[in-house]
Parts: structure tokens; sequence; C-alpha cells
């Protein structure tokens, strides 16, 4: 039972923030058809944007209060929208002869421009980054501590997951949908495709902005590539382990990811056996089992 | 396939002789002039001696970074070989080529064989975990081909590499140089040769049967397999050799600095070596070569850029700026250039193959760029 719930706390912990970058992949995929790997960039940049503000410099100390991390948070979610549509308009809609395997090596590029400018302008070194709640509580039963920031992560990913099945059933939701499906079609119904695309991207890039700024409070620290690194390729297999289609499969699969890993990890660490990088194998094996027998993922109706 | 037509630069007329060539009049091919025959052997001979002199012309401190440019130069041939003829793309090309380095330190190191054994070993090695690999692009395309490289790529730098008694753990596995290739020089040299049998290779490869089969592949697999390609022996084929090639390339990256640990195959080193392919131009071995060579020596250029040109940009700009510049050539050749260097020395390219300088349409205009499958896995 013990092992069970410290399997489920741990895999949340890290499983919500890959969910939460998995629906910014499933977003812009739903709207676009392309795999987006900066999507983790973005999250890091406006994390350093709302560090900006907290500390009021880029050497100083990011400061303790929390009514600062609030506006904070605001400042980082418009940059990481502003920075989402930038991507599109600047690159991914001009690539050559785009297949989806060009676009995806496109936004490599966009996100290695980005971890190089993150560490032209702010260096190498880790910086202190603050949680929304700091402390936790004692979970019964299972003798771990639960940092209250895991509860945050919980609500906020629920919050965006509701906002999202709620903004598809609106018109505009629905025109989004109808561009991926069909872009020519739905331009003939009279929806602003070119829009709608630049809508995806902003609203990745403002999840992709809470994604970092949740992220970067799980190790209580910001460096530059944080997100890459660290969330991006999870995310990647827990977009597709949920089909990559389906929002609400995306964030389920990001969930499922991070408890494989917290599964690895316990697993390696109870029975003592000196494997290295138990949280890989763990991504790799979830990614090859779901695309090997299951290709279309757990909720995901089409590839 | 990314086919644009190819832009020409404005020194059109610098080689005018081109153009003088005749074409036959029975089939309306191009055929070299005497002049022009004599004109491209010498440039060409120029060139060769040229690049045979860089070893011996660059300050000793570099000479490593020149044996570095030459296994970029294999590493983006390998990445080529899927990249550019068969249309997959590989996001984790470090796993293949630190299996080859740590191979051939272990074959060198722990079992006391021989350099050409630790090569030999490295290059098996290498083509089995390709194999491995392209069992499962046998099921998969596109997209999701790409993230299992990446996956595979992670997997490989944090557990394959950190097993301790098959690498050196975190202190790494020494791969020593044979006694006469202890000279930085001549092991330049020994990089160089190994390159030029690439090349030749990859030219054969190209020129055979076997090479058309897999660039039929990139195009469509569905019309390969109608016209008689046997897709799936193809793709693993292709796997196999470009697993092979990395294999040797890692080799001689361990035996540059002498010692090969699991910090030298991050998984951003492999997006380094997706970029290289892609800047030189996929399906271009010329372009590709200097693709991978241009990114082994960019940090070095830029810093001695910023020692010794005191003008702006160079004053600002410096080996820091790096990963920066080619993340931007990335992203720009994809917009401006799909097809890379080989697209802009297009016309050059053409004249140094023996054809004309100029254009006059057909096959060989089409630009390769980087392709890919569509989305999703086939059943």
């Amino acid at each position: 039972m013990g092992f069970v719930l410290r399997i489920l706390v741990f895999g949340l912990q890290a499983g919500a923030i890959y969910a939460l970058v998995a629906l910014g992949i499933a977003l812009v995929y739903k709207a676009t058809g392309i795999l987006n790997f900066a999507q983790g960039e973005l999250g890091t940049i406006a994390a350093f944007s709302a560090f900006f503000v907290l500390a009021g410099g880029l050497d100083a100390e990011a400061s303790d209060s929390k009514l600062r991390l609030i506006l904070a948070t605001l400042v980082a979610v418009v940059v990481g929208a502003a920075f989402g549509v930038l991507v599109n308009t600047l690159v991914v809609r001009h690539v050559a002869g785009a297949s989806p395997v060009t676009s995806l090596v496109a936004t490599v590029g966009v996100a290695l421009f980005l971890t190089a400018a993150q560490t032209l302008l702010f260096e190498t070194r880790a910086r202190n980054f603050p949680r929304y709640i700091d402390g936790g509580f004692r979970l019964p039963l299972a003798n771990v501590n639960v940092p209250w920031h895991t509860i945050v992560i919980l609500v906020v990913l629920a919050g965006v997951a509701a906002s999202l099945a709620v903004f598809f059933r609106t018109p505009y939701g629905i025109a989004l949908l109808a561009t991926a499906e069909e872009p020519f079609a739905a331009e003939l119904q009279g929806v602003p495709v070119a829009l709608m695309r630049t809508i995806a991207w902003g609203g990745a890039g403002a999840l992709g902005a809470l994604g970092g700024l949740l992220g970067a409070g799980f190790f209580e620290n910001l460096q530059p590539g944080l997100m890459t690194t660290t969330f991006l390729i999870p995310a990647f297999v827990g977009a597709v382990l949920g089909g990559i289609g389906s929002l609400v499969g995306s964030a389920v699969g990001g969930l499922i990811v991070g408890a494989s890993v917290a599964l690895a990890n316990q697993l390696v660490r109870t029975f003592e056996v000196d494997v290295p990088g138990p949280p890989q194998i763990a991504v790799l094996v979830v990614l090859l089992g779901v695309l090997l027998f299951k290709p279309n993922g757990l909720l995901g109706d089409r590839v | 396939m990314t086919a644009t037509a190819t832009r020409r630069p404005s020194g059109d007329d610098v080689v005018a002789e081109g153009r003088r060539g005749n074409r036959n009049a029975d089939d309306g091919r191009f055929v070299v002039s005497p002049q022009g025959m004599a004109a491209r052997v010498a440039v060409l001979v120029g060139l060769l001696l040229l690049v045979l002199a860089i070893p011996v012309i660059v300050p000793d401190v570099y000479t490593n970074v020149v044996s570095r440019a030459a296994i970029y130069a294999i590493i983006a041939l390998s990445m080529n070989v899927l990249v550019g003829y068969t249309g997959q793309v590989s996001l984790g090309h470090t796993a293949f080529v630190g299996v080859g380095a740590f191979a051939s330190g272990y074959t060198m190191t722990e079992l006391g064989l021989p350099f050409g054994a630790g090569i030999a070993m490295s290059a098996f090695t290498g083509a089995v975990i390709a194999l491995g690999l392209g069992f499962v692009a046998l099921r998969l395309a596109g997209l999701y081909l790409a993230l299992v490289t990446i996956a595979f790529a992670l997997f490989a730098q944090e557990t394959l590499f950190n097993i301790r008694s098959l690498t050196g753990g975190g202190a790494g596995m020494p791969a020593d140089r044979p006694a006469f290739l202890i000279d930085d020089t001549r092991y330049a040299y020994f990089c160089f040769f190994m390159l030029a049998l690439v090349l030749a290779f990859d030219w054969r490869l190209t020129a055979t049967r076997l090479g058309r089969a897999i660039r039929a592949l990139r195009d469509d697999e569905r019309v390969a397999a109608s016209w008689g390609v046997d897709v799936a022996r193809f793709k693993l084929l292709a796997f196999v050799i470009s697993g092979i090639l990395a294999g040797i390339a890692g080799a001689l990256f361990a035996s540059t600095e002498q010692i090969v640990s699991a910090q030298d195959f991050t998984f951003g080193v492999s997006l380094t070596f997706l970029s290289m392919t892609v800047v030189g131009g996929a399906g271009n071995r010329w372009g590709v070569a200097q693709g991978g060579a241009l990114f082994a020596v960019l940090p070095t250029l830029l810093e001695r850029a910023h020692e010794n040109f005191h003008v702006i940009p160079f004053t600002w700009i410096n080996a820091r700026f790096e990963p920066a510049i080619a993340a931007l050539l990335l992203v720009l050749t994809l917009i401006f250039y799909p097809g890379g260097i080989a697209q802009q020395q297009a016309h050059l390219l053409r004249w140094l193959s023996f054809g004309p300088w100029k254009s006059h349409g057909g096959d060989d205009d089409k630009v390769a760029g980087i392709t890919g499958g569509s989305v999703g896995a086939r059943p």
C-alpha cells in the first residue's frame, strides 16, 4: 500500500508537469499537425521573464513576496504566449516545403536557439525559483511528504484541462478543430485559418509558461534549457501515449509517464539493482510499448 | 519532397567556360570540352591539395580540431544515409556514435586488442544497434520514429554509457592510439583517409542499384514497392550502413582525445549532428561533409576571429555564440535554402562533377533537403 501510494505521489509530482507540457504539444498538434519541440523552451523563456520580475534584475535573488509571484506569473504567461506566436510567425509558417518532419526539425532549431540565447543572456548557473505555496504535509500510510506545490500543479492542470475542454465546445474551439481537420474546407466555411493557428500557438506558449513556472518551482531553481532537458521528452511520450490528437489523453498520458518513471525509480531503489538511468528506461519502454502495440494511443481515435 | 527551384548566385559568369561545352547533337547530353576538362581537373586537384595541406598549415593546438572536422564529416555522411537518402529522421545519432566510441575503447583497453580491431568492433556494434532501431522503423515512420530515436539517445546517454564495466563510468574509457598515429598530424591524415574511404563508399552506394532502391524509399515507399524494391530489407540495410559509418566515426572520435566518456554524447550533441546534416544539405554527400566540418570547426573559428579581427562583429562575437549561430543556421537553412550548402553550391558542384555550370533543367536540379514520411504508424 505504502509502495503504491509513494509511486502515485512521486509520479503525480513530475507527471502533472509532463501533462501540462503535453497539453501544449497536443494543442499545437491538433491545430497544425506539427510536433513542437520548442514547447519546453517556451516555458523556460517565460520562467526567466518571471524571474526578472521577481528579482528586479538578472543577478539579484528572487523575492519571496507571493504577490510579486502572481504578478510575475501574469508577465510570464503573456511572454510565453508572445513567444509562441513569434515562433509560428517567424519560423514555422515559412519553413519551405514543410513535411511534418521538416517542421519538427525547424522547432528543434527554435529550441536550440532559445536555449543558446538563454545561455548567452543568463549564463549557465542555476537561480533560485520560488513556489506558490511552500512546505507540504505528511501523507499517512505512505510515510511521504507531499509538497503543497504538487497540489498546486494538479489544480492548475485540472483547471487548464477543464478550460480547454470548454473552449473546444465554443465556436472558436470548433473552428480550431476544423482548421486542423481540413484547413481548406475550414477556409471555405469562413474560418480564418491563419488566425486560428496563431491562437493555437499563443495558447501553447501560455501553457508552456505555466509549465515552466511550475517546473522551475518543482526544482526550486531555474537554468537555461531546463524544460527541454527534464520535461520535454517524457511529455512527448505522454502526448503519444494518450493519443496525440486528444487533449484529455495527453494529460492522462503525462500522468501515466510520471507514474512509470516513479515506478522505475522505486523498483531500482527497492531491489537495490545497479542500473543507471531508470527514468530514461521507463520513458523508452513506455514509448515503444504504446507505439508498437497501441499506436493510436489510449484515447486517440485517429493518428 | 522539398524540391524547390535552384537559386542562382550572382556570379554566374565567373566560370563561363562551362557553357562552351558542347551539347551532343544526338541526345542533347552535355559533353565537356577538352579545355573544360583541363579547368575542372585543375580546380579539383587544387582543392584536394588545399584540403591535404590543412593539417600541416594549422597551428599544432588545432590539429585535433581538424581531425574532429573529418570525423564530423563522416558522422554527417552517416546521418545522410538515413535523413538524405532514406528520409528517416534520426534525432538520436549520438547513440550510434557513442556505442562505436565505447566499443573501440573497450576493445583496446579492456581486451587489449589493436586499433584496427577497435574500429572493426565499433563498426559491428554500431551496425547491431542501428539494426535494432531499423526494426522499429519498419513499423513506424516520420514523427513517431523521430521520437523513438530521441528517447533511445536519452536511454543510451543515461543508461548504456553509464554501465561502469563497459564504459568506465564517469571516469571514462581510455582509447589509446597505436604507436604510428600518436602524432596528431598523422592522426588527422588518418581521419582524412577514413573520410575519403567513406566518401568513396557513399559514391558507390548511390551509383548502384542498392542506392537507387534506398532513395526510392524516401520518395514513396509504396511506389518503390510496386517497382519491386523490398522495402523492409533496404530500410534495414540503410540503418545498418548508417550504423557502421557512425560506429567508425565513434572509434575515431574516441581516439582523438584518447579518452571517451558519457558527457561526450549528450542528446544535445545529437541535435548538432542533425543540424549539420540539414545545413550541409541532406541528400548531397559533398554538402553534408562540409556541413559536418563546418560545425566541428565553428567554435574554434569564432574564437580565432574574436582574437584576431578587431572589427565589428568579431569584437563582440566569440565562441560563446556558437550554439546560437548554429541554431540560427539551421532555422535559416530550413526557411530559405532547404537544400543547404549543397543548394548554394549547386552550380559549382555540378561543374566540378564534369557537368555544365548552368543548369538546363532536369533531375539534377532537384534539391533533396530534409524530407520525411507521413505521420503515423503503419500496421
